[in-house]
């Protein structure tokens, strides 16, 4: 059987990866054998994992029996994957090829698409119970679910559909009669062989198209089993970009239908209690009076947010509450989730299938 | 007249040498930042004040989207400039708009030649070629600026992760292309972002471990590559103080008000610690409670107004 996978989307900066760390801890404490995939996780959080030297193989984490993490490296599981679907000689052209490296760094979708493929990978070694994919955060995290698809288009799409006139795959004769000249052409206007070149780029990148193909809809098809989750704040930028995920993703499987409010104050400080007692001094009094408001204020605001978000997508709402400090140790990562318990039986408890 | 008197001007919170009339008396400012740290509301801000000021302001949007017209009170930009404040017009930068009009009115190519298929071949491979996506974005506001139609050309440029890559896709373009018409636009490109007198970057950060972390990221690579001249690091949302300190928060019964004081000093902490790692800078409040961005814009605006 397919290990369970856990993926935690959201906006850069709502706490995913923390969250991701904080579960994979919990799972692993529950006795399942867990492997954490995290992208560049802030550094106090690596430390805490002992992720200093960490690439896309998953290492025991000393600290927690239990848990393997892994973080992902983009450029060598670029690398990883033109090899595997390439000619050799094809691979090391595109290798070094100052366009790809290109696509490599700055694609939108190639840092997602990457994260992907290492997470098909891990899922098939079967070595794990769970797997929490602590997703990158392009596209307020939308970019992993739409990677695959986008990766099959740059790969063999329009472009390709365009270069060689026609839609007989791999013809790569038939550029030269058809769009080459044009570019030819377009170049002389430009002054030099900019586009020919990015063309005969393009031709190579081609010839990953079916082993991309394969391995991109074996990544769609993981999704679609995984229990997503979308991790926010209720702050306006995270939350517009979670709005994205129900607005702009299909429903069907593999769609999130819980969302985790992270970073939550207590509803307990809109309530207003008296401060009277002998022992406190008036200017104390006052201090601490106006600068509860202030936070009851940002409470109340949280509150709408948070209620209006749900009942518009019929969510079902999952809250952490706000920690003064980061979490920099395992004990510190599981006791982050012990005010959460609706969250841990939510995403680890048993699924709908062993019940 | 009016670019002399802010010229005089600077901002008493601000500790160091950047100023609100460095930010505001070019032709064309950038504002960028990470994610979710508010640089659209301070470009907003920054574009209600120039107005306030007198200037003509035109704020364009890099990143196609929301950004700083929801500050601004419009619900979503155009491509075609639209006045959305007195004094303050505002566009968002479309791609295709942008590279029809970069090759008809920057590279001039004629109407009539291979310009069709050059629009085709430029736009199918601008999804991959390094550059030319940047180029044709960060084309128009330096465009707006040649024009010299506005006094100011506020940009709320893409976030920190993408935003080398547009400041340096001119350099980027230069270097890929031997020669030719695209190749000296390039050029001209990069030589007028490098003119500190004329342009200036603006980062915001707000001050927790990725903001500064990711700024201070770029300001290395500013500095090993000063494709364009650093005016300002802005520090965003910062706390006030809180007039309580240990052992007033210990005459406090368990509960909200100690709570709450706890949390302030906690969070004062976190923040004094990242602040330090930033360079000296203005510093906007932490705006409390429930507001509109519309109405986020106006008190920073009027926040820098106070400072002046």
């Amino acid at each position: 059987m397919n290990p369970r996978v856990l993926v935690i989307t959201g906006a850069g900066g709502v706490g995913k990866t923390t969250l991701s760390a904080a579960l994979g801890v919990t799972a692993a404490r529950m006795g399942l054998a867990t492997c954490v995939m995290t992208v560049d996780p802030a550094r106090r959080l690596a430390s805490a994992l002992g992720l200093e030297s960490l690439d896309n193989h998953p290492e025991p984490v000393t600290a927690q029996p239990g848990l393997s993490a892994a973080m992902l490296d983009v450029s060598a599981s670029w690398e990883a994957m033109v090899h595997r679907h390439a000619e050799p000689e094809v691979a090391n052209r595109l290798l070094q090829d100052p366009f790809f490296r290109a696509l490599a760094d700055r694609f939108p979708a190639a840092q997602a698409y990457a994260a992907g493929e290492q997470m098909s990978e891990h899922v098939e070694s079967r070595r794990w119970d769970l797997i929490v994919v602590d997703t990158p955060p392009a596209g307020g995290g939308l970019d992993f679910y739409t990677a695959p698809a986008r990766m099959r288009e740059v790969v063999g799409g329009r472009l390709l559909r365009w270069l060689t006139g026609a839609s007989i795959p791999g013809r790569r004769a038939l550029y030269k009669v058809t769009a080459r000249p044009a570019l030819r052409l377009a170049d002389a206007v430009l002054g030099g062989p900019l586009l020919e070149e990015i063309a005969e780029f393009l031709l190579d990148l081609r010839s990953l198209y079916d082993g991309i193909s394969r391995r991109s809809r074996a990544i769609d098809l993981h999704l679609r089993e995984a229990t997503s989750i979308v991790v926010t704040t209720a702050e306006p930028t995270p939350l517009r970009e979670a709005r994205r995920f129900f607005e702009e993703l299909e429903s069907g499987p593999g769609r999130p239908e819980t969302v985790v409010f992270n970073k939550q104050l207590p509803e307990s400080w809109t309530v207003s209690r008296n401060l009277r007692s002998p022992d406190i001094g008036t200017d104390v009094r006052i201090a601490a009076r106006e600068n509860l408001s202030r936070w009851a204020a940002e409470v109340r605001l949280q509150h709408e947010v948070k209620q209006e978000f749900v009942a518009r997508y019929g969510l079902h709402l999952l809250e952490v509450p706000w920690v003064d400090r980061s979490p920099t140790s395992v004990d510190a990562l599981a006791e982050l989730l012990e005010g959460s318990p609706e969250l841990v039986a939510h995403v680890l408890g048993p699924t709908s299938e062993d019940r | 007249m009016v670019r002399a008197r802010l010229a005089t001007g600077g901002l008493a919170l601000n500790r160091g040498r950047p100023t609100l009339a460095g930010m505001l008396d070019r032709k064309m400012t950038f504002v960028s930042g990470k994610g979710g740290v508010g640089k659209s509301a301070i470009t907003a801000s920054l574009a209600l004040l120039a107005a306030r000021r007198g200037l003509r302001v035109l704020v364009v949007g890099m990143v196609e989207g929301i950004g700083a017209g929801l500050h601004l009170a419009t619900e979503r930009l155009e491509y075609i400039p639209h006045r959305v404040r007195p004094g303050v017009t505002a566009m968002a930068v479309n791609r295709s708009d942008a590279l029809d009009e970069y090759l008809r009115l920057q590279l001039h190519v004629p109407r009539a030649a291979p310009t069709k298929v050059l629009s085709r071949a430029l736009s199918v491979l601008a999804e991959t070629a390094p550059g030319i996506r940047e180029i044709v974005t960060i084309g128009k506001p330096v465009y707006e600026m040649w024009q010299g139609k506005y006094d100011l050309v506020l940009v709320d440029a893409p976030p920190l992760g993408q935003l080398f890559s547009y400041l340096r896709a001119p350099t980027t373009i230069a270097e890929l292309v031997p020669a030719g018409p695209i190749r000296a636009q390039a050029e001209r490109m990069s030589s007028a972002l490098a003119d500190s007198e004329a342009v200036s970057l603006v980062l915001v950060a707000t001050p927790d471990e990725l903001p500064v972390l990711e700024t201070q990221a770029v300001l290395e690579r500013l500095d090993a590559e000063p494709v364009v001249n650093l005016e300002a690091v802005v520090a965003n949302r910062i706390l006030p103080e809180l007039l309580l300190d240990e052992p007033d928060l210990a005459t406090l019964p368990d509960g909200p008000h100690r709570e709450a004081a706890e949390h302030h000093l906690a969070v004062l902490a976190q923040q004094s610690r990242w602040l330090d790692e930033l360079p000296d800078g203005p510093r906007l409040p932490y705006l409390f409670g429930i507001h509109t961005p519309a109405e986020v814009a106006e008190q920073l605006a009027d926040i820098w107004d106070g400072e002046q």
